[in-house]
């Protein structure tokens, strides 16, 4: 859909400020109430959720007028969705999908940022968002004896992700997965230097284009081998995979998985015992593209009935945030002996952004730094010694900002904990 | 008016360069208006300095909390107050809380639930501001509008700080009206024309007891909320009557017992909306329980000081209710649907549900007042609405009207909407029509005087206090910086 379909959604939009905050019945003080990124750190309305439908509605009736302040506004935005489940609780209408589309209207336009364009040059040529990434993408494998899944029948597809395959810091993250779907006994494969960006985060920064390329070249080699389950140990990719590919129409019956998802049902089947203690306080940040916005994706084509109200024919589910992926990561932390969960004010389908999604993390690292600075202060106000995520992008986030901030918290993705757990 | 650079360059330097914008990218996301420029002071001093700014070069002013409401005319500055946004105080003892202009109403709240607290929300929602007056569900118990209002600082329009009540004269917040200089009158004014000019930097607003829970345990996803448990002492119910009439002893004889903390006068069409996650559901909802009700009605909170205190309450409910032929609506007996209202109707958290949902835009006559008076009112006021449901210009909600007592009954709100689409011209001017012909009624036949009526034919009516009012403000205000129109809430 483009954004013109979305006309009557922004035009239901009724400046409630309700975007801005976390649900109202969930506020439990005076702090931790925000939940937008943007309009807490940039406070001019047009950077709330809101402020975006009334901008992109004006648009849309007196011609797009682009000036500096406007991409500014258009960048700043993680598209973390959390506008979306507040306006919702109350609102039919949509709330991310117009902003995502405003995003990728302006890069069809030319209307970009200059660091994206540099991050997606390198997706073009090297197939990953990780700019200048050095040596092969399945180097970290190396030595590891690993299935190819392009060649060998596999179970499930193990899809790494640009940044735990690229960043050497990162790459713990995917041998510890290894480890553990070995110990499990999971008969898996990699697709090794054949693995290509699932063009999730090209999507968040509005490369239409660049995403549907990824996805083709993705299902293509997944169709070529004959594979029917993928586990992502990222977010974004989750996302990519499940929601994105699926809204376009490219997903077929594939079945994915995040990673915390699938060892939460080893766990739960009996394959993966988790016996070594962890003794570990930590606290839980959703992931905004495991949480609320890994929500399927549901396919609806409909017209609004005239008349009073804003209702279509047939009736228009919402993707309000309900169905993420909020409990198996929980759940597989609780079966960690030793590790004892408290959790934060803003958590699930109304979590606070780690920060880097939505191309902020290259556009404007600061804001991006910003924005985790927040989450860890909050992450240690439970008494936490340690924020575990599902994603390597917050991680990477997370631990950046604590080396420029200071802090004694410790950040870890869920495969660490397990790793250490078996 | 365009703000030249001498000028932005100006005020900028008061709020520095992130805190000023007159870039024509922002405008259509603050109420399509085309502002000279947008600026968001930091505290009471850079919004004096501000204000000092606009009379130096006569430029006209209006401040926001949160935004929700308001009209203003292009070309003036609009001072959002997003980055006032602390707790100053909260008082136990002397039950108030002073907070800054962008303190939402939830913040507070939540804030006070765990102090035993309350305090009067304005059925807007929790998501609007704490400062301004306003009134709403919890009225019963917690009063509404000025008079909760406490000791106010205040920038007038010349710039100057005033200190109103108790903070006149010591840096206490307790009292509105003295030791020192009581401008209540003025400062929380909200009857068109007699909307406030200057800006409240802090107010201080009065507290209630609150024996409810520290915090609701609020449990699954959104949009499906509930309670995990309905709390001790605490209950919800909705009450239909045979008739008005009824309704109206029924609610008079609560409010004499005070056994409620809250009586909020629904009709069955916003018990629909509240509890209903999607339109749909909630067209549904609302065709089923409009036949199971045998005509007005009304929500109730009890919440009882003790077990003893909670059983006391409720038999002398159950009394009134029975004397008065009242039904209880068997679907808030249901656990699920008792807690999401009490949570709902205490959090303030769903009147989006109730007004903007169904088509995106309501137009609405509020009034507060003497009860009996105002629902005699809005019963023709809610016939009036049945040719406008017929021809589907606006939502169908059998034409009913809804409000509520205040302190206990001693005051009432009445009010009475229409939900429409507002892409759809002849449905709003329907609506704008009716809502003018009603005003009228109201006045011609002595209801009562809507401040949404013509002021000259009010003004008259009533000691001529438009023409009043317009001497107090041109004395304030003598560099006429403030606009007219717009109200306080
Ligand atoms: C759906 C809906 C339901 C409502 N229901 C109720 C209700 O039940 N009861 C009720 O009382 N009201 C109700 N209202 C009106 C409501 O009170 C206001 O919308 C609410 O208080 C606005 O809070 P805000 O933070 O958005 O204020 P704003 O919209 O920011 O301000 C409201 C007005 O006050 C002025 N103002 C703002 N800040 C200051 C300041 N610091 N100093 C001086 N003047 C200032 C503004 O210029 C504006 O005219 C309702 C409104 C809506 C949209
Ligand atoms: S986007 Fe939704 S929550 Fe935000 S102001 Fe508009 S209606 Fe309210
Ligand atoms: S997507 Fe996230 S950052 Fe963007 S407007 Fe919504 S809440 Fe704010």
């Amino acid at each position: 859909m483009a954004l013109e379909d979305y006309r009557g959604d922004m035009e239901m939009c009724c400046r409630c400020s309700t975007c801005k905050f976390i649900p109202m019945q969930k506020v439990k003080g005076a702090q931790y109430v925000n939940v937008c990124p943007s309009i807490a750190k940039y406070n001019f309305h047009a950077y709330s959720a809101g402020g975006r439908l009334n901008i992109a509605a004006a648009m849309l009736k007196d011609g797009f007028k682009y000036t500096d302040k406007l991409l500014d506004i258009v960048y700043n935005c993680q598209l973390c969705g959390a506008c979306g489940v507040s306006c919702n609780y109350a609102m039919d209408m949509e709330v991310l999908q117009p902003i995502s589309e405003f995003r990728l209207r302006c890069v069809e336009d030319g209307k970009t940022n200059p660091a994206l364009d540099k991050v997606i040059a390198g997706l073009q040529k090297q197939g990953t968002m990780v700019p200048g990434a050095k040596g092969k993408r399945g180097d970290w494998a190396t030595g590891l004896k690993l299935k190819d899944a392009t060649k060998e029948k596999v179970d499930v597809l193990y899809h790494v992700g640009c940044l735990t395959s690229y960043d050497k810091n990162m790459q713990k993250l995917a041998k510890a997965t290894v480890k553990i779907l070995q110990k499990a006994g999971v008969n898996f494969g990699i697709a090794g230097n054949a693995e290509t960006c699932c063009g999730g985060r090209a999507y968040q920064m509005g490369y239409k284009e660049d995403f549907l390329n990824q996805a083709k070249k993705n299902m293509d080699m997944i169709k070529k081998a004959g594979i029917k389950t993928l586990v992502t140990g990222c977010a974004d990719g989750y996302q990519a995979f499940k929601v994105l590919y699926d809204k376009y129409n490219l997903k077929g019956d594939l079945e994915v998985l995040h990673i915390s998802e699938y060892i939460d049902k080893l766990i739960k089947d009996g394959k993966l015992k988790l016996n070594k203690k962890v003794n570990l306080n930590v606290t839980y940040h959703d992931p905004c593209r495991l949480g609320r916005l890994g929500e399927p994706w549901i396919h609806w084509e409909g017209k609004k009935v005239p008349g009073d109200r804003f209702v279509f024919d047939p009736p228009k589910e919402y993707r309000r945030g309900t169905k993420g992926v909020y409990e198996p990561p929980r759940d597989v932390l609780k079966s960690i002996p030793g590790v004892k969960l408290t959790e934060m004010t803003r958590i699930k389908e109304y979590a606070w952004c780690c920060g880097a999604g939505g191309g902020v993390n290259e556009s404007n690292p600061g804001f991006a730094r910003w924005t985790a600075r927040e989450r860890i202060e909050e992450a240690g106000s439970t008494g936490a010694e340690a924020i575990v995520t599902a994603c390597p992008w917050c991680e990477k986030n997370f631990s950046e900002t604590i080396k420029e901030n200071g802090s004694n918290l410790k950040v870890y993705d869920i495969v660490e904990l397990v790793e250490k757990a078996i | 008016m365009a703000l030249n650079k001498e000028v932005y360059k100006e005020f900028e330097d008061v709020v520095g360069e992130e805190n000023i914008c007159n870039d024509p990218a922002i405008m259509p996301a603050y109420f399509s208006t085309e502002f000279a420029a947008v600026i968001l002071p930091g505290n009471t001093a850079e919004v004096q300095a501000i204000v000092k700014l606009c009379n130096k070069h006569k430029m006209q002013f209006r401040p926001i909390c949160t935004g929700w409401t308001g009209m203003f005319p292009p070309g003036i500055i609009l001072l959002d107050l997003r980055r006032m946004n602390r707790i100053i105080e909260i008082n136990e003892k002397n039950m108030y809380a002073v907070v800054e202009p962008y303190v939402i109403s939830s913040q507070l709240q939540a804030e006070l639930m765990k102090r035993g607290l309350n305090f009067c929300i304005k059925g807007a929602g929790t998501n609007c501001t704490a400062m301004l007056r306003g009134h709403g569900h919890m009225d019963q118990t917690t009063s509404g509008d000025d008079r909760n209002h406490l000791a106010i600082e205040w920038i007038t329009p010349e710039g100057d700080i005033v200190r109103s009540g108790s903070l006149g004269s010591s840096d206490e917040w307790f009292c509105g009206d003295g030791p020192g200089p009581s401008l209540r009158s003025i400062l929380t004014s909200a009857v068109p024309p007699g909307v406030t000019p200057g800006v409240f930097t802090k107010a201080a607003v009065k507290l209630y007891h609150w024996s409810g829970p520290s915090a609701y345990p609020v449990e699954g996803i959104s949009p499906h909320y509930s309670l995990s448990e309905i709390p001790p002492n605490m209950m919800a119910r909705y009450f239909s009557f045979p008739s008005v009439e009824k309704m109206w002893q029924a609610e008079l004889k609560i409010g004499e017992s005070e056994i409620c903390f809250e009586l909020m006068g629904f009709n069955i069409s916003m018990v629909a909306a509240n509890i209903t996650t999607s339109n749909e559901e909630e067209e549904e909802t609302f065709n089923r329980l409009n036949k199971e009700v045998q005509g007005p009605g009304f929500f109730v909170i009890v919440v009882g000081d003790t077990p003893a205190d909670f059983e006391y309450k409720q038999r002398v409910l159950e009394k009134i209710v029975s004397e008065n032929d009242g039904k209880s609506l068997k679907a808030v007996e249901d656990p699920r649907i008792e807690g999401i209202l009490m949570c709902q109707c205490t959090r303030i958290s769903a009147s989006i549900r109730e007004t903007f949902r169904n088509g995106g835009a309501f137009n609405s006559i509020p009034i507060m007042g003497q009860r009996d008076l105002t629902i005699k009112w809005a019963i023709g006021a809610g016939k009036a609405k049945e040719p406008l449901i017929e021809k589907g210009y606006i939502v169908d909600d059998g034409g009913a009207f809804f409000g509520w007592g205040v302190e206990q009954g001693h005051l009432g709100k009445t009010e009475i909407f229409c939900k429409f689409d507002p892409g759809n011209p002849e449905a709003k001017a329907a609506v704008e029509g009716w809502q003018k012909e009603q005003n009228r009624r109201a006045f011609t036949e002595r209801y009562f005087a809507s401040t949404m009526g013509p002021q000259d034919e009010i003004g008259p009516a009533l000691l001529n206090y438009h023409l009043w009012w317009q001497k107090i403000t041109e004395a304030l205000d003598p560099n006429g910086v403030s606009p007219s129109g717009g109200s306080l809430v």
